[in-house]
């Protein structure tokens, strides 16, 4: 079977600065997840295969198709770029319409398809206001609703999520979630970990221009998991739960700060620390003003995968 | 051992659609949004003056005997010939209007784009370069063309209208062919020259100033050149002297600069060559950062 999205060798460079570095690829339908930091790509990837970009070498094929000066893929694809993208002194339904026109839809299918749109990502009361007054998240919303409004095949997006309140993400990982359930294809970027495993557990992994991994979710949890966690915490009493944990054969390594209130533990079982964190600080009525994991973030399995 | 999923493929076997007209939202999205600047129909509705000026100016070259004892004699002046319509194109009054309409409704067109990263919407769609700029282009040879190509139609037509007979037009075949060429020109031109100074900044405040100024500072700098020097070659630092000696030629009307012509026509095709080569340049979807 044909992949949707194929990229041979694709790469992108920005004078000296390495956009995206031979990056082969084959996206079935179905959700995929592109995951990495900011600055790792994604979006010079997202750009070179919605045709917005040229590689320098390499090429992207949609369905089989080159994507790169081939405009008429375009009315298969649906994009939502990371940034803001609209006139600000048009309404949310005029920017809809204004845009379905490109397809060549009519006045009353162009109409009828941006009611749809601004239905499903709940914006219909607020269609007839100025995309100026429009709050960030409103904002992603609309910015989602002119990807779907010609109802795509393909569909590219990028950091959907981010400006999301929690409800807000709730639903928008629920529409996505339904677009593949269509049998559309849905490749999804984040450099958050939990919003891609909500939508998908297929992944590929980017670092630094190139991908560093790509399958199943599951496998970068394990990777998470057999990495040695920092947890670091805050309280009055933090001697005493060191001396708690002294005799815990998952801590690795404990250091006090100077101000003898910190106190940072390298364990290889953060669930069970945590769990067991829990019980001592309620048991022996021990205050804790702050607790942290500062390497449960991407950077650092990103780091630890490239063995940093 | 892995699980087994059913993939929802739908295999696609559609034809991919073209619009007919693939500029045309563009320009739509263009025009409509001009309108909502708040003084642009007051600037855009003072630039048909002239042209009741000029109507009244034929009703009374065509009433000469009714207006007698009003104008003492002077009435005579009036005669509405080829370079009744050249006057009405090029006088300085429409050509500074046009300037002020493109001011309000062209500045825009790209800076805005660019500020509001709205160029990766749009190459996102089924949309060439081509389409995107003639689309913009078109905004402006709608407003052009409405100040000058319409007005300049409705004249002619009144003026037989008036005369109540074909005359005019036998007397002078060619001069429907020059009001196209001119205005034609005049919107090629004023199309190249603002989408050139839009899409040099994201700032369309800056962008409209800039479209004035030069237009002003290009007059201006033809007088001191020309109190300097003593050459009506100075004439082809102006934009404004430029369309005239071009509208003259268009009209086979004596130039009112002793500068062959075509210098002017070639200052004028610099002006668009330049525009669209920058246009080729900047427009893209995606902003380069390096």
């Amino acid at each position: 079977m044909t992949p949707v999205i194929e990229t041979k060798n694709l790469s992108k460079w920005y004078g000296n600065v390495l956009g995206l570095s031979d990056v082969s690829l084959e996206i079935e339908s179905g959700i995929t997840g592109l995951l990495g930091p900011n600055g790792a790509g994604k979006s010079t990837f997202m750009k070179l295969i919605t045709g917005q970009m040229k590689p320098n070498i390499g090429a992207v094929t949609i369905r089989g198709k080159r994507v790169w000066n081939d405009y008429r893929l375009f009315s298969r694809v649906g994009f939502c770029p990371e940034p803001d993208a609209f006139y600000e002194d048009v309404t949310g339904w005029e920017f809809l319409t204004g845009l379905l026109r490109f397809y060549g839809f009519t006045r009353a299918e162009a109409a009828d398809r941006a009611t749809r749109a601004l239905a499903i990502v709940e914006l219909s009361a607020d269609k007839d206001r100025k995309v100026r007054s429009y709050s960030r998240g409103m904002r992603q919303r609309v910015k989602f609703a002119q990807a779907i409004a010609h109802d795509p095949d393909v569909m590219i997006l990028d950091e959907p999520f981010s400006g999301l309140d929690p409800l807000g993400k709730r639903r928008l990982i629920k529409l996505v979630k339904d677009f593949e359930s269509e049998g559309r294809t849905v490749l999804v970027s984040s450099h958050v970990l939990p919003e891609i495993e909500a939508v998908t557990s297929r992944i590929i992994m980017i670092h630094q221009g190139k991908i560093l991994a790509q399958g199943d979710i599951h496998m970068v949890r394990d990777l998470i998991e057999s990495h040695p966690h920092m947890i670091s915490l805050r309280s009055p009493a933090a001697r005493a739960v060191a001396a708690a944990f002294v005799d815990d054969a998952s801590v690795l390594k404990m250091t006090f700060g100077t101000d003898g209130r910190s106190l940072v533990v390298e364990t290889h079982n953060r669930d069970a620390f945590f769990s067991r964190l829990q019980a001592v600080v309620v048991e022996k009525g021990i205050e804790v003003d702050e607790i942290d994991s500062p390497d449960d973030n991407l950077q650092a399995v990103f780091d630890y995968l490239v063995g940093k | 051992m892995a699980t087994i999923r059913e993939k929802g493929y739908y295999h696609w076997d559609g034809r991919l659609e073209e619009r007919r007209f693939p500029w045309w939202p563009i320009t739509r999205t263009g025009i409509q949004l001009a309108f909502r600047k708040k003084w642009f129909k007051f600037v855009f509705a003072f630039g048909f003056s002239p042209a009741v000026v000029f109507l009244v100016l034929i009703y009374i070259s065509e009433r000469l005997e009714d207006f007698k004892s009003m104008f003492g004699g002077k009435e005579r002046l009036i005669t509405v010939n080829p370079k009744f319509f050249m006057d009405f194109l090029t006088n300085g009054f429409l050509v500074f209007i046009i300037v002020m309409v493109l001011v309000f409704a062209g500045a825009g067109l790209i800076a805005d784009d660019l500020k509001h990263n709205s160029l990766q919407i749009y190459f996102a769609r089924p949309l060439r370069k081509k389409d995107y700029l003639l689309g913009k282009m078109a905004v402006i040879f709608f407003f052009v063309l409405i100040l000058t190509f319409v007005p300049a139609l409705v004249l002619y037509v009144f003026k037989l209208v008036f005369a109540g007979s074909f005359r005019f037009v036998l007397e002078y075949p060619w001069l429907l062919l020059s009001i196209v060429g001119f205005a034609a020109l005049m919107a090629v031109f004023f199309a190249f020259y603002t989408l050139l100074l839009s899409c040099l900044s994201k700032n369309s405040r800056y962008v409209m100033i800039i479209v004035f100024m030069i237009y002003l500072f290009s007059q201006v700098f033809y007088g001191i050149m020309q109190s300097i020097f003593r050459t009506p070659y100075m004439a082809l630092f102006s934009i404004y002297e430029n369309l005239l000696q071009a509208g003259a030629f268009l009209f086979a009307q004596k130039p009112p600069h002793a500068v062959p012509v075509v210098w002017s026509f070639l200052v004028l095709a610099a002006v668009c060559a330049t525009s669209a080569l920058v246009l080729t340049k900047k427009i893209r979807a995606t902003e380069v950062i390096r």
